[in-house]
């Protein structure tokens, strides 16, 4: 990219003194002409106060970026740029090109604003939190020094203050300053930072290392500079990806509901559509799953639809330049991929079927998306069967696509089917288990025309994968009222990349293949000594050109499969299988056994508590599968799959929800994972179990599933014991080792989600929706209900956050040291996540902004509310007798139990 | 369509009629009509044929005056068959309809006039091992590459003749050519159109026919590529096409059965009474259901061939469809998705997503209800044959470990709707609510069915030793794999019991007759199971408590077996060591039921309790499980695995036989529609 070094070169230019404005000057031809025009749209500009702190910030910043955006954006987006930005620009250009005085334009008013602005110390001091918390990461200043910080804040002001008294329309908007404090403690070269005129510290804060995606959203979204959010826009481009995308929510959000950000954000988008179907989806999805809020105002939405089409069009894809060539002549050959083990196909029928994928690939548009033709997932890309494909991959090297083949159309289609079977099993009249088997005759469909270049969205980011198969003895229904939601167990190879590693052949199932020629052999051949020559012979003389596959090691037989089954349960080591062998293999003419025995080893067998929550329960038939350890699971479908032995086998799994909006849930899942980083990077012990969304429209999304927990409900249900109980009977006694762990593990998830509770008012807190992991730790999901949300509002959980009787009694009673231990820890949460705020605030906020969700129906208030709920005035003392009281106010709670019972005699859940 | 260009075909047809009728009169009178006529065979193959003119000349002829014939019946024929690489539509049409109206002919002469060569006549001895191959190639290609649905009907039909043109598979000639030379070619051509999901759905069950035959032609007397080619094929989507042609077709008949069921039974008793009046004097509703049934032997042969040579085949099974053809009809969706086909709808407008009313189900679970239907009666002979296959192919089923490892997935569940015939005690439980469950508990539903509805004076001796079998079989994999099915075991037990109990009974006549011996031997052997390894693979705890309890309620009828059968050995007789094992098998029951019935008599009069309650006895049984002892016994979990050869291959030929016949009965060899509509479809065209 073009613009970042461009960036880097300028400032490279301003450290070493030269005047910035020499670069600027060469890039603004035909500024001059403009004087008359901004007089004009000054006042008018004006109007609203509220943006006026920021009007001085945008002409540094402007003169640098103009630049890059003419480069970046050249073509099309110029002129729609140059609209938008309008005179702006111009105005500012004009400034520093002239250096003249603008006096005369000022109005008063906006002076009495700015300081009016001055006033609230609150703000800047939080402002000023903020960015030392930031240095504390970056430069390894720690907050102790923002004390230090405060002196020399207030004597730079005043020097630039008076630096840029030539220039009225400059105020004193805290922030410079402040960022300027920040960049000399970061030890800038102090002495040149005094000559550096004031006006470059917005730019040089953006320069710096701290300048991060946070901050960066967070500006795009505050600033109303276009210069400013131009400059931002470009900068997007050189962070890394992942800390952007983590905003992706915001960004699409911005793009829809912001039209000026739109266009400066595009071309961001636009490249990393590009390079990334992956990515290209990920904004498809977001901009389906906001812009459909958007409707009233018509001219908001055509944005995000325009995007939206543009990108399902297909026209954002890599260019290749030797494209032309090489489809030309598409070398088809038979398959690259047929390895060894893929005995029964000839080379005869490997041929024809070579010949059956090249005619697909001329019609595949008819087949994508058609279950039945076992293609449906394929977009017809044939870059990976031709000669160049095959070389490319004996040699390790990537193939990237260079047919036109549509690129988004597999994974499109593949997540369309996958949400039809969601908004399907509603319909599906027959209890739980009809919906199941009515799931896994999707699924089976599904199957059908797996493996393919699709994957699941929401494990793409952190393992790139091809979907292999879905496992259908485990799909599962998932419990829900009216919906259907499910969960399904997916085998998928991991890749380096989606988009350039070949998909793997499909293999049949697990069992080896060869029963049915040995029946041939003993049906048809009396003598087997021969039998292979035979048939060898045989069909030679046929001229099927086809290497008869026959070793004897390959063959399978009943007696392999016994042998080995006896030889597996002899690996278990149970005592009484061991002696039923030797009784077996023995002459036991002779043999007695009592009949005691027999009956004493089957009780024994049920008494392992694990084999009985194993049984199936035809009311609630997923949680058979639910209940099963992942690594169990994991072995169990690797053991049982044709593709279990390739070495990136992974299993994942995922929950489609159909017919909820989980923009909610994305928003709390965000807040979550930012909350568990602050705390990570605070080094404290509160732990939380963040689970990855993803938003398909308004009303669909995927879920990732928490493994290896079950919830509250569920083990009240199968095991009619208290918490406490089940800590003993999973963990062990009071004192070991292993209930101390899980105690502390408890402790300390319950404080995490406390603070998320509370600060989030995250509302239905039923013990369906809290989950326990198999290490202790507690796990709230289900975030349909919060911020200024209830179930049908009725308002039943008044307390700050659930905390009953019986988490107490887990973490050892009231008067315990861990209970101690937990309210420290939730002051601390508090204490971190406040100091934090903003980054939180700002993810609510931008998400508040033209949104509609249900969490944003207070409007405003619904954010200082939330702000209100950090208790920046509380002193660290008063904040701790807050907790106290918080944690008393739950704990006493009326309306907590009121609403486990409202929920037992609503929804049956304990 | 208009009406006048109704008017207008039918014009232009009327001249075109004449014209081919005379060509073919001036060929049967043994004149060559193509001589001197460069463009003859292009014109004649734009003629539309007329099918029942053509048939009419060739049954006129005796078989000598055939042979007389046969230079002018070779030059047609070989035309024909060069005629098939045309690219134009109609020709081929032309020449496949022209090629299977004489075929057919030919093969009538044939079947009554035994010394008739049939290659000899259609394209002569020396030009047989050029010909005969090229047609099938080319039939094969049409089949593969084809685009016209009609078409590739067209050649299926003729492939079709051309295999059943003998009563006698192995004395087939012609097929013999397709065996050696063409039969890869032929193999993918068919398994191409069943991976076709439209295809498929029209065409499929002729493919399904023609592959049972190939695979049929003497397989027991040489090798059979055919053989080799499907127990090989490992195309997905061409293994399901085949399961999804059997189940649509099995789910068919049952949801044909279960409506018919519901308007006699919907009407309360006294319409069931008239019924039952009506139908003692009409015996119309069996024979006809006798010739449906017999129309499934195609099927039931197809299936058994894939499950028997095909291990791929055996996920199919379970494979769950979500419905292809959802009930009323067959032919009604078939023709749907012809027509759609026709009209080059995009296909996935007709396959959306099925819809959510029909059920989903797999072959197996539709496999064993239409198992329950057919097995109802097994008097005559159609239907004892018929049901024999059908547990013939579950015995395959049961015995094989992966489909074993599927049935009892207790994630895979289906509702299994069982049909039991009403009997004098016993009421029909009608449960709409039907409970999902793993295969096999629908299997071991279906045995414990039919061992409770058959012990009739005409003993099934044969098909209850398959039955028992499958039992059988599914107990030694639940022990030997200790997989804990939660079955209803007392069901089995009880039934099993009943059926010795009957055996007793009718000890004398059965007696004489067949080895009762051997089948109660094959009973004693399950409870033996039980007894022994009952640990490894019962549901619960009280269920073998349970068993006892059986056992013990029931010891008068253990004992009297164990008395006939020493009774047996004691005297000289084809039954003797049979019996003598039916004796040693005794054993353990006869010991436990020693063990336990005088302690639960002391108890009782301990206890002054005439009329104990089963709870009161299972707690005898528990207390007194210590004092018992019992022997081990050897290869319990052995059975005899089924093979084919030598024991069922008559039946197998005879089965082949029948569905040959019916093949030839029931099949339009050469259907006028078709040929009408490729001339229709290309008329309008060019």
């Amino acid at each position: 990219m073009s613009l970042p070094t461009f960036a880097v070169s300028l400032i490279v230019m301003s450290s070493e003194g030269n005047p910035p404005i020499v670069a600027s000057c060469e890039q603004g031809p035909a500024s001059d002409a403009l004087p008359n025009v901004h007089g004009r749209t000054c006042p008018t500009r004006r109007g609203p106060n509220s943006h006026q702190r920021n009007l001085s910030l945008d002409f540094r910043p402007m003169k640098i970026s103009l630049p890059p955006v003419a480069q970046v954006t050249a073509g099309t987006t110029v002129a729609a740029l140059a609209a938008t930005t309008q005179h702006h620009r111009h105005r500012s250009l004009d400034l520093d090109l002239h250096r003249i005085p603008e006096v005369d334009v000022t109005p008063s008013p906006e002076q009495q604003c700015s300081k009016a602005k001055l006033l609230p110390m609150a703000k800047s001091s939080k402002l000023k939190e903020d960015i030392t918390s930031l240095g504390s990461d970056d430069s390894g200043i720690c907050g102790s020094d923002s004390s230090a910080e405060t002196r020399p804040k207030g004597s730079e002001e005043t020097i630039a203050t008076e630096e840029v008294k030539s220039e009225p329309e400059e105020e004193q908007p805290k922030e410079v300053v402040i960022k300027q404090t920040v960049e000399t403690a970061a030890a800038e070269p102090a002495a040149k930072e005094n000559c550096v005129p004031k006006k470059d510290n917005l730019l040089r804060f953006m320069e710096s290392s701290m300048f991060q995606a946070p901050l960066a959203i967070s500006y795009l979204f505050t600033t109303k500079e276009i210069g400013v959010q131009t400059y931002i826009a470009n900068k997007l481009f050189t962070f890394p990806e992942q800390e952007v995308d983590f905003y992706l929510p915001q960004l699409i959000s911005m793009y829809i509901h912001i039209p000026e950000l739109a266009t400066l954000i595009f071309p961001y988008l636009k490249q990393r559509c590009i390079k990334s179907a992956e990515f290209s989806l990920q904004v498809v999805w977001l901009l389906k799953s906001y812009s459909s809020d958007a409707h009233l105002t018509s001219k908001k939405k055509s944005d995000g639809t325009k995007l939206k089409t543009l990108i399902l069009s297909d026209k954002l894809r890599p260019r290749s330049f030797h494209d032309r060539e090489v489809v030309k002549h598409p070398l088809t050959a038979p398959s690259p991929n047929k390895k060894a083990h893929q005995r029964s196909q000839s080379d005869a029928s490997a041929l024809i079927v070579g010949q059956a994928s090249a005619e697909a690939a001329e019609n595949s548009s008819t087949c994508l998306g058609d279950l039945r033709s076992g293609r449906a997932f394929n977009t017809g890309c044939t870059c990976f069967n031709t000669h160049r494909g095959m070389v490319n991959n004996l040699k390790g090297r990537q193939t990237s696509c260079i047919c036109s083949a549509p690129r988004l159309e597999g994974e499109v289609q593949f997540v369309d089917k996958l949400l039809a079977i969601g908004h399907l099993l509603p319909e599906v009249s027959g209890g739980k288990e009809a919906q199941a088997i009515r799931l896994r005759a999707e699924i089976d469909q599904i199957n059908l025309n797996l493996p393919a270049r699709v994957w699941l969205p929401i494990h793409s980011s952190s393992i790139p994968h091809h979907v292999l198969h879905i496992s259908t003895a485990f799909s599962a229904v998932l419990n829900s009222k009216d919906k259907a939601p499910f969960i399904l167990y997916v085998e998928v190879l991991e890749v380096d990349n989606i988009e350039t590693s070949p998909v793997p052949q499909k293999m049949l199932n697990a069992l080896r293949s060869t029963k049915s020629e040995e029946n041939l052999l003993t049906n048809e051949r009396p003598s087997p000594s021969n039998t292979s020559q035979n048939l060898a012979t045989m069909l030679h003389s046929n001229s099927m050109g086809m290497l008869y596959p026959y070793d004897n090691d390959d063959c399978w037989t009943q007696e392999d499969d016994e042998i080995s089954q006896q030889y597996v349960n002899k690996m278990k080591t149970d005592r009484d299988t061991i002696s039923q062998i030797s009784l077996e293999s023995s002459d036991s003419r002779d043999m007695m056994v009592a009949a005691g025995d027999i009956r004493r080893r089957l009780s024994s067998a049920f008494s392992d508590p694990r084999t009985l929550a194993r049984r199936r329960d035809p009311e609630d038939p997923s949680a058979n599968v639910l209940s099963e350890p992942w690594m169990d699971k994991v072995q169990r479908i690797r053991d049982s799959s044709p593709y279990g032995r390739l070495a990136n086998w992974r299993l994942l799994s995922v929950i489609i929800k159909c017919g909820d909006d989980l923009r909610q849930e994305m928003l709390a899942a965000q807040m979550l994972e930012m909350l568990q980083n602050t705390w990570k990077d605070e080094k404290l012990a509160l732990r939380l179990r963040p689970y990855k969304i993803v938003c398909l429209s308004a009303d669909s999304g995927f879920i990732e599933p928490v493994l290896n927990s079950v919830s509250l409900h569920q083990i009240k249900k199968q095991h009619q014991m208290s918490l406490l109980e089940y800590f003993h009977a999973n963990f062990g006694p009071p004192n070991s080792e292993e209930f101390l762990e899980a105690q502390q593990n408890f402790v300390a998830s319950c404080a995490a989600y406390c603070v998320v509770c509370y600060l989030l008012q995250v509302k239905d807190r039923h013990n369906g929706n809290i989950l326990l992991d198999d290490k202790g730790h507690l796990i709230h999901i289900d975030f349909g209900f919060i911020l200024s949300t209830s179930p049908r509002n009725l308002g039943f959980e008044t307390s700050p956050f659930k905390l009953t009787q019986e988490f107490v009694d887990v973490m050892g009673g009231e008067e315990s040291d861990m209970f101690r231990y937990f309210k420290l820890l939730i002051l601390q949460g508090l204490l971190a996540a406040r100091k934090h705020m903003d980054n939180l605030l700002i993810l609510v906020e931008i998400m508040r902004s033209g949104s509609q969700l249900p969490c944003f129906k207070s409007g405003a208030a619904t954010v200082q509310a939330l702000k209100n709920r950090f208790h920046l005035t509380l002193t660290e003392e008063k904040l701790e007798r807050l907790v106290d009281k918080m944690v008393c106010n739950s704990l006493d709670s009326l309306s907590t139990n009121l609403y486990d019972r409202y929920q037992y005699i609503t929804n049956g859940i304990l | 369509m208009s009406n006048s260009r109704k008017w207008g075909n039918v014009s232009s047809k009327k001249p075109s009629k004449g014209k081919v009728v005379q060509i073919y009169e001036s060929f049967f009178k043994g004149e060559d009509p193509s001589v001197g006529n460069e463009h003859f065979w292009h014109e004649f193959f734009l003629l539309k044929p007329s099918v029942s003119k053509l048939e009419s000349e060739l049954a006129k002829l005796n078989g000598e005056q055939l042979t007389q014939l046969k230079d002018n019946l070779n030059l047609i024929c070989v035309q024909c068959i060069d005629i098939l690489e045309d690219s134009s539509q109609i020709r081929i049409a032309v020449a496949l309809q022209t090629l299977c109206t004489i075929l057919k002919a030919i093969t009538r002469k044939a079947a009554s006039e035994s010394n008739l060569d049939i290659v000899n006549i259609l394209v002569g001895h020396d030009s047989s091992k050029k010909y005969i191959p090229l047609l099938f190639e080319r039939c094969s290609s049409i089949l593969s590459s084809n685009p016209n649905s009609e078409i590739k009907n067209l050649a299926l039909r003729l492939i079709l003749a051309l295999a059943t043109g003998s009563e006698n598979l192995s004395q087939n000639t012609i097929l013999e050519y397709s065996m050696n030379y063409t039969s890869q070619v032929l193999f993918e051509a068919l398994v191409y159109i069943l991976q076709d999901p439209d295809t498929r759905l029209a065409l499929g069950q002729f493919v399904i026919q023609l592959l049972t035959l190939f695979v049929n032609f003497s397989k027991y007397e040489g090798t059979n590529p055919f053989v080799v080619q499907l127990s090989i094929l490992d195309i997905e989507l061409a293994l399901i096409g085949y399961s999804q042609v059997i189940t649509n077709h099995l789910a068919d008949f049952c949801w044909q059965y279960t409506t018919q069921n519901a308007d006699t039974h919907a009407g309360g008793w006294f319409s069931s009474l008239t019924n039952m009046v009506g139908s003692m004097f009409v015996s119309d509703e069996g024979s006809c259901r006798n010739q449906q049934l017999k129309n499934h032997n195609a099927i039931l042969l197809a299936l058994y061939e894939a499950v028997h040579l095909n291990r791929n085949f055996i996920t199919n099974l379970v494979q769950t469809q979500a419905d292809t053809s959802s009930p009323p009809s067959p032919t009604a969706t078939l023709d749907n998705i012809r027509a759609s086909a026709e009209s080059n709808q995009a296909p996935s407008q007709i396959h959306l997503m099925a819809n959510p009313a029909s059920q989903p189900t797999s072959l197996l679970a539709t496999f064993i209800e239409y198992c329950s239907i057919v097995t109802q009666d097994t008097k005559p002979d159609t239907l004892f044959n018929n049901g024999k296959l059908c547990l013939l192919i579950l015995t395959c089923i049961s015995e094989d470990q992966y489909a074993n490892s599927l049935m009892h997935d207790p994630n895979l569940v289906y509702k299994v709707q069982l049909h039991r015939s009403p009997m004098r005690h016993r009421k029909i439980p009608s449960d709409p609510s039907l409970p999902a469950q793993p295969l096999a508990c629908a299997m071991l539903d279906f045995v414990v069915e039919f061992i409770t509805s058959h012990k009739m004076k005409r003993f099934p001796m044969e098909l209850y030793l398959l039955s028992i079998g499958i039992a059988q079989r599914l107990v030694c994999y639940q022990k030997r794999c200790r997989v804990r099915l939660s079955y209803q075991w007392p069901e089995l037990w009880k039934s099993l019991i009943a059926l010795l109990r009957f055996l007793l009974s009718h000890e004398g006549t059965l007696a004489k007759k067949m080895n009762i011996f051997q089948l109660a031997l094959q009973v004693v052997n399950i409870f033996n199971l039980f007894i022994t390894y009952g640990d490894t693979f019962l549901p619960s705890p009280t269920s073998y408590d349970e068993l006892y309890y059986e056992m013990i309620r029931m010891h008068q009828v253990f004992n009297n077996l164990h008395a006939m059968a020493l009774r047996y050995s004691s005297i000289e007789g084809e039954f003797k060591e049979w019996a003598q094992k039916l004796a040693n098998s005794l054993v353990n029951v006869r010991a436990i039921t020693s063990h336990f019935v005088p302690k639960i008599n002391t108890w009782l009069t301990d206890q002054g309790l005439s009329t104990p309650s089963e709870d009161q006895i299972l707690e005898v049984v528990r207390c007194n499980y210590d004092s018992l002892m019992l022997k081990l016994q050897d290869n319990l979990d052995h059975y005899e695995r089924y093979s084919e050869s030598p024991h069922h291959e008559s039946f197998f030929y005879t089965m082949v036989q029948t569905v040959i016949s019916d093949i030839n009965q029931n099949i339009d060899f050469t259907p006028e529609e078709s040929v009408q509509k490729v001339f229709q479809d290309f008329a309008s065209v060019s």
